[in-house]
């Protein structure tokens, strides 16, 4: 009983963490998580986007880090006020940025990558079977971003209490724009 | 706890009869439950605690270490339980 409690809880934490609390477990690990990747090369050039680049300074990494938690909290609440009413903006904003933390270990996993020159892969992609390392990572991705999406869908829900069909078009029509703003916002600021 | 709904079709239950304890009269007839009486014990229990706490979400929050706007969702679908017995 005791462990299906906690796995809730890692799907969904918002129902004990909200608000300003949120917020700063959210930044510590949205930093953490930017700080960590800059070294791995690994950047978060989006709202739900992450890629190997070694192409942004620390300072890049950490603005499009604001852009991804600001462009993402700003949308979902506009969203909410087309789905619901009677909720407030610093919960959205403190869930969103904690629903990020799962990023860090995608930045930890990049610290033990050795990314393939990307010439080499064109010419033969077989060569990525020659790098378990980087096929980990690969593979690793896959949960992270399940683990990532799962955690901002049950930030909406208990931040906005929209329920029903509505909550779920309001998400995922919040969730592709803020991508497509946060793109355009980092191509024309970086 | 008292029972609001039958054991055999889930319908509200209404009362039937009320008794003075120190006189033995009783009063026979059909009446409906309080809204307030036909809410689950969890939800009658979040009520009083609510109007313990002045009202106060933050408060209730830290009393049930729930967060803010979880507990304003447990508000929120007992205001809509009330506002179907309601109707």
């Amino acid at each position: 009983m005791k462990n299906k409690i906690n796995l809730r809880y890692i799907y969904n934490p918002f129902e004990k963490i909200a608000g300003w609390q949120a917020l700063l477990y959210g930044l510590v690990f949205v930093v953490l998580s930017g700080w960590i990747g800059k070294h791995a090369g690994l950047v978060f050039d989006g709202a739900i986007d992450a890629h190997l680049s070694n192409d942004v300074t620390y300072y890049q990494a950490l603005i499009i880090l604001v852009i991804d938690v600001v462009c993402m909290s700003i949308v979902m609440y506009v969203a909410g006020l087309f789905v619901t009413k009677n909720f407030r903006f610093i919960d959205l904003l403190g869930t969103m940025t904690l629903a990020r933390a799962p990023y860090i270990v995608l930045s930890l996993a990049g610290l033990f990558v050795t990314v393939p020159e990307t010439a080499d892969l064109l010419a033969n992609p077989y060569r990525v079977f020659t790098n378990p390392g980087f096929l980990v990572f690969i593979v690793l991705t896959i949960p992270v971003m399940v683990w990532v999406i799962a955690l901002m869908y049950n930030a909406w829900k208990v931040s906005t209490g929209a329920k029903g069909p509505k909550m779920i078009v309001g998400f995922i029509a919040g969730l592709f724009v803020a991508e497509v703003i946060s793109k355009i916002l980092i191509s024309i600021i970086i | 706890m008292l029972p609001t709904s039958c054991p055999s079709c889930h319908a509200h239950l209404k009362v039937r009869s009320l008794k003075c304890e120190q006189c033995e009269t009783e009063v026979n007839g059909l009446y409906d439950l309080p809204v307030l009486a036909r809410l689950s014990d969890e939800d009658q229990r979040f009520i009083l605690s609510f109007v313990k706490n002045s009202g106060s979400l933050k408060d209730m929050a830290t009393e049930l270490k729930f967060s803010y706007p979880t507990v304003r969702n447990m508000l929120n679908e007992i205001i809509l339980t009330i506002e179907k017995y309601e109707k």
